[in-house]
């Protein structure tokens, strides 16, 4: 028999949570001891605990009102996002702030538990079948009016992760196998054709290979390869009639390394870091590429390095596993639960962490772009870790209901 | 569970694990296969940014002399990573600095970052330096950098008006946040910490490329991407350097302080307190020894006696009294007592100087007769006479900008309540008060702005040193508010009162003669402090032209006596300075007038 603690809570989950949040608080720590500071440690140490209290009050919501709430707080965070375009404040350029005090809040992380409730919820009804183009294109508008707000703002990094965290939850809801390739492939034949000729035929070849053993009906079948060809061949035909400058840009972003000190530099500065932290590390607050600032704001979006630095490969290791661990957890709960609403909500957790993690942790090693997203739990930046945690608060949630139809 | 989950299940989970595989074999590669290559560039990791610290603000005086200028001064740096710590013994003896202080400054700073260069000594000669560059094989991680000084003018102190500057705290840093860096150097007292923030200027980056040991070999990029620093905004003070050269001068060998204000507008013209202490070895870092000794000095050179003196102010409170008396229409200008020379209430009697016969109120202040006093805190009373004073500002900070400042006391009845119990005093026990003596309790610079009142008839301006600010981005030039509190009185009252301190200057029988000026009339008030410790202290405040004030002033000599000898004619020759630009009485005119034939012969 298990405890009533573990039927309720799910203690993996919460271990794993809280050794990310540990982490990212001593990395933060470390990153900003130079400043003489404790601001920066401090301030995330206030905001991870008002997000623990928000989680745990998120995980007693009685399920029924979590679903009735899902559209009532979708228009709420719309409203919020308009309001900051007016009366926001700026950073760096960009407006997506509140500022109360000397706290700042950003709506548009909050649209992000938003948009996963609101799409749950109607990818939930009865009525809706994803193998109607209907239906689809409304979950799209679903997330396409935060994205638009959001570009206003403009936060293109922000904007990118909710297009980017659809589309696998439209799978887990049920969208078809061939939808899938009709979105996927084209988008990959087009980054492909960036890198060059020989990427873009691999990408091809494989698309080849997956219609054929999916024996679909070869009229699509045609459409989605056709459609996937024009598509790299016409941004090869785009890419060549730009101007050098236009070109040199898409080629930094592909490339960041060709560019040493500006978009490649914090690049180049993170490699060196993760890679001299050797296997065991440098040690804590011995990290010379951290304790030496040269990755700008490394606090923010390229934390990782500073525990990859310090505790090495063991460090970092075990914080992917961490991660892994995680993520797996999450979709588990999103493949026990028993009703379709609580299901689409646990996935799209997953799908929006997932998401973060891949673009983060693969710019911090040098295998993405550069595009300014926060890694989850471990970055500093006060609204995002809250509503990491009130993701999370959503998974402790459908766990406890996984037995509610 | 709903359809499609159990396999697509297994889908997502392929990818999820496929994606952290791929993390795992970037994570070997980078740690594990080439970590000895990404080890290799992290130590010589050739780009780094410099902070490039900008000067300071420079400061002027009201006609524009530069009072407050920057000078280079070199500071020895040790990085606490490179540095071999047997050569200790050698920085030791270059430096002239113990080795156990010089070792405990490396190690505050590896504290935090020990490839950070700490700063061990400022503003070394060049004998040092040159022995640094001749012993740089032995001395790795030793290094010096450019900073600047302060450099002030030879014939001025100015040290509880500028301030000193000190290394930033550790506290403090974690107050300012990413503004200041461990090392920085921030203004500690007077206008230096009151303006830091226009004063600091804000700093630039430079990218440098620095060889494996750390030292730099050229800029990076051709210095395209650095950012120069910004210079600190220049300060325009209402000082007239010329005026606190020489009031500096006059009280050299004195305890006390001198307060000169414009009564137009509040500004401070000079301000001293003596004994003071040199700025120049308290910029930086003040060696232990010499703090201490400023410390424990039995004459309080730190302590600034213009803002934080609180001594009776004697008879230089009697205007109070008579200005209480004229408004609220006890007196007029007409009435008379008759002064015996000591003024008898209940068993106690109050003394006088001299037996001044019938007596005015505007005669009584020319000739400070104790008695006319006396009997009018009687018809006043304690409660409108501190009323008064409140009016003209005792009893509280007058709001300058230098910090630190006293209230000063203003006793009232609540006060005597509270000192000695409801109905446990009598009003035997504020008689003295009516001629400033007692538990009251002022500093110069509340005198002064109380005698600016005076001169200018009821604009207690709040008095301020720094003018306006000169700011280096748009290179404009902003003047700062001036605020004033009006004191509301009959032009009879304002009349009667100036009258007498015009007679208390210029005519027989008057206490402050030595104040007078050839060519200008003076006004003005003597005091003496009774100091149960010592010897009075003496007091003048007085203001000149007596028609159209320029100068109002407080001057204090602790210990020495009568205020109409010792402080007047100091208050004197300071007004003559400012208002000819020189000291012209010592001067024969038959001098000037060879010489101008002279000049005309050879004309």
């Amino acid at each position: 028999m298990k405890s009533w603690f573990e039927e309720k809570i799910n203690i993996g989950l919460l271990i794993t949570l809280l050794l990310l949040v540990g982490i990212g608080l001593l990395s933060i720590y470390s990153a900003t001891y130079d400043t003489g500071s404790s601001d920066y440690f401090t301030r995330q140490l206030i905001w991870a605990g008002l997000g623990f209290i928000f989680m745990i009050i998120v995980t007693f919501i009685p399920f029924r009102t979590l679903q009735l709430l899902s559209y009532p707080i979708y228009l709420l965070s719309i409203i919020i996002l308009v309001l900051v375009l007016y009366v926001g404040k700026s950073v760096a350029g960009s407006k997506s702030w509140f500022g109360i005090g000397n706290f700042g809040i950003q709506p548009s992380e909050f649209a992000k538990v938003a948009v996963i409730l609101a799409l749950a919820y109607f990818l939930s009804d009865k009525k809706v079948n994803l193998q109607r183009m209907k239906y689809l294109l409304i979950s799209f508008a679903i997330v396409l009016v935060p994205f638009g707000l959001i570009i206003r703002q403009p936060d293109t990094g922000t904007a990118l992760i909710f297009v980017a965290s659809l589309i696998p939850l439209l799978y887990w809801a049920g969208a078809s196998n061939t939808f899938m390739l009709g979105i996927i492939a084209p988008s990959l034949a087009a980054v492909s054709s960036l890198f060059g000729i020989t990427y873009f035929l691999i990408v091809i070849i494989i698309l080849l290979i997956i219609l054929f053993l999916q024996r679909e009906n070869k009229l699509i079948s045609a459409i989605i390869f056709s459609v996937t060809v024009l598509i790299g061949i016409s941004v090869q035909y785009v890419y060549g009639k730009l101007e050098p400058y236009q070109q040199k840009r898409i080629d930094i972003f592909i490339n960041p390394e060709s560019d040493p000190l500006k978009a490649g530099y914090n690049v180049i500065q993170s490699k060196i870091a993760i890679g001299s932290g050797g296997f065991t590390g440098k040690g804590f607050l011995q990290g010379t590429q951290t304790q030496l600032n040269f990755i700008p704001a490394q606090w923010t979006d390229f934390i990782y390095c500073v525990p990859a630095e310090e505790f090495g490969f063991l460090g970092a290791f075990f914080i992917l596993l961490l991660y892994f661990y995680f993520i797996y957890r999450a979709i588990r709960i999103a493949s026990t639960a028993k009703s379709k609403y609580g299901s689409l909500v646990a996935f799209g957790v997953v799908s929006f962490l997932m998401v973060h993690i891949i673009i983060n942790i693969g710019m911090v090693m040098g295998i993405m772009p550069v595009i300014g997203v926060p890694l989850p739990f471990l970055s500093y930046g006060g609204s995002f870790l809250f509503s990491s945690l009130i993701m999370t608060g959503l998974l402790f949630n459908i766990y406890l209901n996984r037995k509610e139809y | 569970m709903f359809e499609h989950t159990a396999s697509r299940t297994k889908v997502i989970l392929l990818f999820v694990f496929l994606i952290f595989l791929m993390f795992t074999i970037r994570l070997i590669q980078l740690q594990i296969i080439y970590s000895e290559k990404y080890g290799k560039m992290s130590e010589e990791n050739s780009i780094r940014t410099m902070v490039v610290n900008p000067l300071r603000g420079y400061m002027y005086d009201r006609n524009g002399a530069l009072i407050v200028d920057n000078r280079p001064a070199y500071t020895v740096t040790v990085v606490p990573a490179e540095f071999d710590t047997t050569q200790i013994k050698l920085l030791s003896e270059i430096l002239n600095l113990d080795q156990q202080e010089i070792m405990n400054k490396i190690k505050r700073e590896a504290k935090y970052n020990k490839f950070a260069p700490a700063k061990i000594k400022r503003d070394i000669d060049f004998k040092t330096l040159s022995l640094i560059e001749e012993y740089h094989e032995q001395l790795r991680g030793v290094d010096y950098v450019v900073e600047s000084k302060r450099a002030y003018p030879p014939n001025v102190k100015g040290s509880h008006i500028f301030g000193y500057l000190r290394e930033i705290s550790d506290e403090q840093l974690a107050k300012a946040g990413d503004i200041y860096k461990r090392g920085d150097i921030i203004g500690a007292t007077g206008i230096e910490a009151q303006y830091e923030k226009y004063l600091r200027g804000e700093k630039g980056y430079k990218f440098i490329i620095v060889d494996s040991r750390g030292r730099m070999v050229g800029s990076y990029n051709e210095g395209k991407d650095d950012k120069p620093p910004l210079e600190g905004d220049d300060l325009e003070l209402t000082l007239d350097i010329n005026v606190q050269a020489l009031a500096e001068s006059l009280l050299s060998n004195h305890k006390g302080a001198l307060v000169a204000i414009d009564p137009t507008d509040g500004g401070i013209i000079a301000l001293v307190s003596k004994p003071d202490f040199n700025l120049d070895l308290l910029s930086g870092v003040t060696p232990v020894e010499l703090w201490k000794s400023l410390v424990d000095d039995k004459d309080t050179p730190l302590f600034n006696r213009a803002t934080l003196t609180n001594y009776p102010p004697g008879s230089t409170f009697k205007m109070i009294l008579a200005v209480a008396g004229l408004q609220e229409k006890l007196i007029d200008q007409n009435y008379r007592i008759n002064c015996s020379g000591a003024f008898k209430f209940g068993n106690k009697v109050f003394k006088d100087l001299h037996v001044h016969g019938s007596t005015n109120v505007v005669e009584a202040i020319q000739r400070s007769c104790n008695v006319f006093f006396y009997q009018m805190m009687l018809k006043v009373g304690l409660d409108k006479w501190s009323e008064y004073a409140s009016k003209f500002g005792f009893g509280k900070p007058t709001g300058i900008d230098i910090m630190e400042e006293n209230s000063g006391l203003l006793p009232s009845e609540s006060y005597y309540n509270r000192v000695y119990g409801k109905g446990k005093w009598t009003l035997g026990y504020t008689v003295s008060l009516g001629i400033g003596q007692g538990e009251v309790g002022v500093s110069p610079i509340q005198l002064a702005s109380y005698a600016m009142a005076l001169a200018n008839q009821g604009k207690l301006y709040k008095p301020h040193i720094v003018n306006s600010i000169k700011f280096k981005k748009s290179r404009e030039s902003k003047k700062l508010d001036v605020q004033f509190k009006q004191i509301d009185l009959n032009p009879e009252v304002w009349r009667l009162v100036r009258e007498g301190l015009y007679r208390a200057v210029n005519l027989p029988g008057g206490t402050g003669a030595a104040a007078r000026v050839p060519g200008v009339n003076v006004a003005g008030k003597t005091g003496t402090a009774q100091n149960p410790h010592g010897k009075d202290h003496a007091w003048f405040i007085g203001f000149a032209p007596y028609e159209d004030p320029k100068i109002a002033i407080c001057v204090l000599v602790e210990n020495v006596g009568f205020g109409g000898v010792y402080a007047a004619p100091i208050a004197g020759l300071c007004i003559e300075q400012y208002l000819y630009g020189e000291v012209i009485r010592n001067k024969q005119p038959k001098i000037n007038l060879v010489k101008s034939e002279i000049n005309g012969k050879l004309d």
